[in-house]
């Protein structure tokens, strides 16, 4: 029996199959999991420096809870509560919603980069030494 | 070997793997793959240089990418982003040798089965929806908020964005156990991930049969359709069994 290697692009499954993985999907598995060569080698590692890249632990804080609560707000503005007055609205419109708005586009703007680049996240830990919390499974 | 250079590990495979020449490695430009005999098993490698700085997210694609082709069509033993060894003799003798009968059970455990991953998140209109229809007390307390100026509400944001907090949890909890109740009879092992995502709602990594892949998607395309639009669940695979290879023993 012989196999072929191919790259994971070149065999297309059917259509409506399985989606192929971001960069995000392939940073949670291949930094976290897998075998560690430093538990079957004992002189492995020469002089290769690996860049920093973060695995991002998911903690609430209250800052998350500040995010949630403001998630809601935009969902009240969104549906437009029938009751208030129009000075009301205008009022929502200028202070609130438009900051609340660019803050929540500006949030998922800084997400993205982060799961990339991960500038500013808690809970730093190089890829080196990233090791699963199952890692004895 | 010249001390300048090292070999980059990406994965074991049975000794009758055979490289496409498309194969492409690490490294910008890419560096080619190689594949290092001994005995009835073998490694994928690339010679790097021995000052190259790992980690680029080309990096960690081309990584991913060339053992998850492996997997839909081999079994492969993948190695943790990063491994490094001097040369091919040290990967022949102090990997692959004294370790071989090891990795050829191993491999042979997971011939014709591949990992997928069922992840998805909650849509966040919809889950703030359903929960403010659904709870007395969040709705009670978004009246307070949206009632409040910013600075007076703060108390009462904090206790509406801890009670969804809660609740995504258990949401979670319970979603969690709905896949893997799905999964049953087609997923030989399953491990349930930790969260990466304040939104995630299902984090799962199964082994299941390549073949049978096309019951999987059924299964992941039933339980969206029951989500009604609250959750999206993908399914992602076939990839290598990054959740389910096993380091037999560990130093430090």
């Amino acid at each position: 029996m012989t196999t072929a290697i191919q790259p994971a692009g070149g065999s297309n499954g059917p259509s409506g199959g399985p989606s192929s993985s971001s960069l995000a999907d392939v940073m949670d598995t291949i930094l976290d999991k897998g075998l560690v060569i430093d538990a079957y080698v004992r002189v492995s590692l020469v002089g290769i420096e690996l860049l920093t890249i973060d695995a991002r632990v998911v903690i609430a804080s209250v800052d998350t809870y500040l995010r949630f609560a403001e998630a809601v707000n935009r969902l009240n503005i969104a549906e437009a509560d029938p009751k208030a007055g129009l000075p009301e609205i205008v009022d929502d419109v200028t202070s609130g919603a438009a900051k609340s708005k660019t803050k929540g586009v500006l949030d998922a703007a800084g997400e993205k980069l982060g799961g990339l680049l991960n500038q500013e996240q808690p809970q730093r830990k190089k890829a080196t030494r990233v090791r699963s919390q199952r890692e004895d499974r | 070997m010249s001390t300048d250079s090292a070999i980059y590990v990406y994965g074991i495979v049975p000794g009758d793997v055979e490289l496409e020449e498309s194969a492409q490695g690490i490294g910008d430009p890419p560096a080619p793959v190689d594949i290092v005999h001994e005995g009835d098993i073998a490694a994928l490698i690339s010679v790097i240089a021995a000052d190259h700085a790992l980690g680029t997210p080309e990096d960690l694609q081309a990584h991913a990418k060339l053992l998850d082709g492996t997997a839909g069509v081999a079994p492969v033993l993948p190695m943790r982003f990063g491994a490094v060894m001097t040369d091919e003799d040290a990967v022949a003798q102090e990997l692959l040798r004294d370790h071989h009968d090891e990795f050829v059970q191993a491999l042979n455990a997971l011939e014709g089965q591949a990992e997928y991953l069922v992840k998805g998140r909650y849509d966040e209109g919809s889950f703030l929806t359903r929960l403010l229809s659904e709870d007395e007390r969040a709705r009670k307390l978004s009246e307070d908020v949206r009632k409040a100026p910013e600075d007076a509400s703060r108390n009462s944001r904090i206790a509406l964005g801890e009670l969804i907090a809660n609740a995504i949890e258990s949401m979670r909890n319970a979603d969690t156990k709905t896949v893997i109740d799905g999964l049953a009879g087609i997923a030989s092992q399953v491990n349930p991930r930790e969260p990466t995502h304040e939104w995630d709602a299902v984090h799962v990594a199964l082994l299941a049969e390549v073949e049978r892949q096309h019951e999987l998607e059924e299964v992941v395309s039933r339980l969206n359709k029951n989500a009604g639009g609250l959750m999206k669940l993908r399914l992602l695979g076939p990839v290598a069994a990054y959740d389910f290879v096993v380091t037999a023993k560990a130093e430090g």
